[in-house]
């Protein structure tokens, strides 16, 4: 196996008293995905915050392209990151938002870039709203646009098809596939098992704050209890 | 610096599209200014000791509402998280925030000096011009601490409360020189007289920029 581009060894954390996860192991390659599976309140998200940097390990090692991703050199921050939240300002409009977020990664042609992903992401007919306007899956989708714009290495994404129509289930599921097919490591968290569009991703499951091969003895009751909630 | 300037700019731009910091500060600048010339009659004598505790009860009140809105924008759909992954300086998300603050707050002040000259019948001329560097450095020290502990208490459920029991006390000895130099420079006194005033307000501001500078990668990142 080629150098792994997201690695993490023994990771757990703890809020407070409170176990979240723990023993975490995990490797993702280049053109590798990992699905992650859980309940709400497995603690998915705050893996996904963890993997990328955003808050500190309890315990153990989050290493992104063989740093720790908490102490990324700035010049290397190259995670695109979908959580929960959009990260983007509700008073600027969508072509703004992808330029600022152009400029701070310092691209060539931030202006290109946005509109480049606009047009991608079928928003160009509402590139000069305020993204305060927006419903909840055209902001899902610049959302998206957001994580994908600095052309990353890593790719975490929380959730990626809440909110979404099926057109844009589509078009993000096209998205996920170049990715992989571009040599990115693709990391997915969701709360029951999800249609890749025929991609090979290994799937875990967050239970009871450790991560396992999804599958196996008790797989169908699972799956019926993930289903349900 | 690259980040600093997509960042300044940004906040600049929603403030001149939403306008909140900068009306509100004025706003507020303005009715300090008019409960204190109701409460205390300007024309009887003192009215420079007067007009300078009242533009520094003006400045604390001000700041402290405006570094506390200059963080919503960052919390709101939590874009600080994106702020943190792109590969700008957390160094750089401070000296942006803290030029933002201190932008709006010369605002606010620019604009109670006006009503202060209005209202405590001060002429234009050399006093206020000295009062000038006295307002820019305590706006600047002010800024400086403000934004660096509003981030510290936006992260608590209180933050707006704690806020002013944080602040407050750390810029006493830069209140104390501000006032003093106010007062001083509304009564005629020389940049000279005022200038021990001055240089306390100077190491003051240089403490907290660069404390800052230095901290704000620690109070900005989750545990």
């Amino acid at each position: 196996m080629s150098q792994p581009i997201l690695e993490a060894r023994a990771l757990a954390k703890l809020f407070g008293v409170t176990p979240v996860f723990s023993g975490v192991e995990l490797k993702v390659g280049p053109g590798e995905g990992v699905l992650i599976i859980g309940r709400n309140g497995a603690g998915k998200s705050t893996l996904m915050k963890t993997l990328s940097g955003l808050i500190a390990p309890t315990s153990g090692q989050s290493l992104v392209c063989g740093q720790e991703s908490r102490h990324l050199k700035t010049s290397n921050r190259r995670v695109g990151v979908l959580a929960h939240q959009s990260m983007l300002y509700p008073n600027l409009t969508a072509r703004e938002n992808l330029e600022f977020y152009g400029e701070l990664y310092a691209l060539p042609s931030p202006a290109a870039s946005a509109s480049q992903w606009l047009e991608r992401m079928d928003l160009a007919a509402a590139a000069e709203k305020r993204v305060r306007t927006f419903s909840r899956g055209m902001e899902q989708r610049l959302a998206i646009a957001r994580a994908l714009l600095p052309e990353p290495d890593l790719l975490l994404l929380d959730e990626p098809f809440a909110a979404l129509d099926r057109d844009g289930v589509a078009l993000v599921t096209g998205l996920i596939k170049e990715s992989i097919a571009r040599r990115r490591a693709v990391l997915i968290t969701a709360h029951a098992p999800l249609d890749l569009g025929g991609l090979q991703f290994t799937m875990l499951e967050l239970v009871r704050g450790r991560l396992a091969a999804f599958g196996g003895e008790g797989r169908h009751e699972r799956l019926r209890s993930l289903s349900a909630g | 610096m690259g980040g600093f300037g997509a960042l300044l700019r940004k906040d600049l731009k929603l403030e001149l599209r939403t306008g909140d910091s900068t009306i509100t500060l004025v706003a507020l600048s303005m009715l300090i200014l008019l409960v204190l010339v109701l409460a205390f009659n300007p024309t009887q004598g003192r009215s420079g000791d007067l007009a300078a505790g009242a533009l520094w009860v003006a400045l604390i009140f001000a700041g402290m509402l405006g570094s506390s809105r200059a963080l919503v924008a960052e919390r709101e759909n939590s874009c600080i998280l994106g702020l943190l992954l792109s590969p700008i300086d957390c160094a750089h998300i401070y000296a942006a925030k803290l030029a933002a603050a201190f932008i709006f707050m010369m605002v606010a002040e620019a604009a109670s000096i006006i009503l202060l000259m209005l209202f405590f019948n001060l002429e234009f001329g050399m006093r206020l011009a000295r009062l000038v560097p006295t307002v820019m450095l305590g706006g600047l020290g002010f800024s400086a601490v403000s934004t660096l502990l509003a981030t510290i208490a936006s992260r608590t459920r209180a933050g707006d409360l704690l806020l002013p029991v944080l602040v407050v006390p750390v810029f006493v000895p830069a209140l104390i020189a501000g006032v003093k130099a106010s007062a001083a420079a509304l009564a005629g006194a020389t940049m000279f007289e005022m200038a021990g005033w001055l240089k306390i307000m100077i190491a003051f501001d240089v403490l907290f920029v660069v404390a800052g500078y230095l901290l704000f990668d620690y109070v900005v990142v989750e545990d």
